[in-house]
């Protein structure tokens, strides 16, 4: 078999320091991949939901092949925005002009 | 040609769209007020005036850890949209590059082996697409060019249309609303996957449209995918600096969000070259996004206009928009008279098949080849 073909994940440039320093960059950066996956989970589990109120019993195609409708597009975008909301909570607070 | 993501790459892609909407929505907005209640009243009280320029206005930002906690939330909404579609590309490259296979028979695809990548392209990661817009990670690649495609309307909050062509359509009616021409054949430079290409050929049925660029990936990518699209096409690997196209051979030469990829010492020989192969009385039109007048108003404007120069691998667009433009088309030969620096608009309102109510509004810089 031939040998998988792995993509570089990483953009060659200028390493910038934004806030202390790096590995205060690193965190935040981490913080919100988590957050990301946090996210991935509450759509994976909502399918889920969908798919068991309707059907007796689903197989993991089922989850691929699930087409979420406008509407509850529109509901997950909305609890993403409230999750972001949350965890964003300080630096929306840093910006604060009041 | 475009792969389908599985349940969670979806969502994790969807993430990405929210989160840059939110930093463009919720956090952005807030910037200036913050600036002019907490950041500018220090430097007044320390200097006894206000920053004059936006290099005294970034002297004082990036001390700021509000300022910097957006930035970098910002820099790096990029890097995880990039994440999260190479998931899907790299799981499904293998199938997509026998699928180009398929999608041939339209147009042409000419590469150009010996082609020399120049620097502006491989010194650092443009947009900070990971492996740049140049990379072979396997034989055929394409990978690159459909990191790019299926990153689109994620960067753009899905306003670009299914073709992901709304720039193209806002040169397409420039030319329309302003320039009386039936072209025969029509250029368009630095075309990557083609995304802006297609919009041409659909325009102007009885045209013959190529496209060129350095990238193989963009151009297999494109010749593919223009295919699936049932348009044709004729790509080939050329650097616009030096082509090898005949003298007069065009009657349209286009580009868009090209230029400013490129360096100080490319623009004159890619403007020559524009008038060197078009047919006398033929338009060169370039769409880009940088104006040409300094705001010179607020400092800061200025300041966060350049964000993308330095944080998100975009060097040379800062110093585009410092050059004398109209000096470099004058002695290219082009009629100093049709020389415009102006505005071309899409919307989706005028285009059909665009979402939201997205509005466009870029630059062009035309002129006319001597008759």
């Amino acid at each position: 078999m031939a040998k998988k073909i792995t993509l570089p994940r990483v953009a060659k440039g200028k390493n910038l320091v934004y806030l202390d320093d790096n590995s205060v960059d690193n965190i935040l950066a981490m913080v919100m991949t988590l957050t990301q996956e946090i996210s991935v989970l509450t759509d994976r589990l909502d399918t889920i939901e969908h798919l068991i109120a309707k059907n007796d019993q689903i197989d993991l195609d089922d989850i691929d092949n699930f087409e979420p409708d406008y509407q509850l597009q529109e509901k997950r975008s909305e609890r993403r925005k409230s999750l972001l909301k949350r965890v964003l909570l300080p630096i929306e607070k840093a910006l604060d002009s009041k | 040609m475009q792969p389908i993501p599985t349940h969670d790459e979806a969502v994790r892609q969807d993430f990405v769209t929210d989160f840059r909407a939110f930093l463009t929505d919720e956090i952005y907005p807030k910037i200036a007020p913050y600036y002019k209640s907490k950041i500018e009243p220090d430097f007044v009280k320390e200097h006894g005036r206000t920053p004059e320029d936006k290099v005294e206005v970034q002297n004082i930002m990036l001390q700021d850890s509000g300022y910097q906690s957006w930035s970098f939330l910002q820099r790096i909404s990029q890097q995880m949209m990039f994440t999260s579609v190479i998931d899907t590309v790299e799981r499904t490259l293998e199938d997509l590059i026998k699928k180009t296979k398929e999608y041939s028979t339209l147009g042409s695809l000419e590469l150009d082996q010996s082609i020399q990548m120049p620097r502006y392209l491989t010194a650092y990661d443009i947009h900070q697409q990971p492996g740049g817009y140049h990379t072979e990670n396997t034989k055929n690649d394409i990978s690159a060019g459909v990191v790019y495609d299926i990153s689109l309307p994620i960067y753009s909050r899905d306003a670009m249309g299914d073709e992901n062509d709304l720039l193209a359509q806002a040169t397409i009616n420039f030319i329309k609303n302003n320039i009386n021409t039936m072209p025969k054949k029509i250029l368009d430079m630095g075309c990557y996957i083609g995304n802006s290409t297609l919009p041409f050929v659909r325009a102007f049925p009885e045209s013959e449209v190529h496209g060129i660029d350095v990238a193989a990936p963009g151009l297999r990518y494109a010749h593919a995918r223009a295919n699936a699209l049932n348009a044709s096409v004729h790509f080939s690997q050329q650097n616009a600096e030096s082509m090898s196209f005949e003298t007069n051979t065009f009657d349209i030469v286009t580009s868009c969000l090209f230029l400013h990829e490129t360096s100080h010492a490319a623009i004159p020989k890619i403007i020559n070259e524009c008038a060197r192969i078009l047919k006398p009385g033929g338009w060169m039109i370039h769409l880009d996004v940088y104006p040409f007048q300094r705001n010179a108003v607020e400092p800061l404007y200025d300041f966060l206009k350049d964000w993308e120069v330095t944080n998100n691998n975009e060097d040379f667009s800062g110093a585009l928009r410092e050059m004398d433009l109209q000096g470099i088309f004058e002695e290219a030969g082009f009629s100093k008279e049709t020389i415009e620096f102006t505005s071309a608009e899409a919307s989706s309102e005028t285009n059909e098949g665009y979402t939201g109510d997205f509005y466009l509004k870029l630059p062009v810089y035309v002129a006319q080849k001597m008759a």
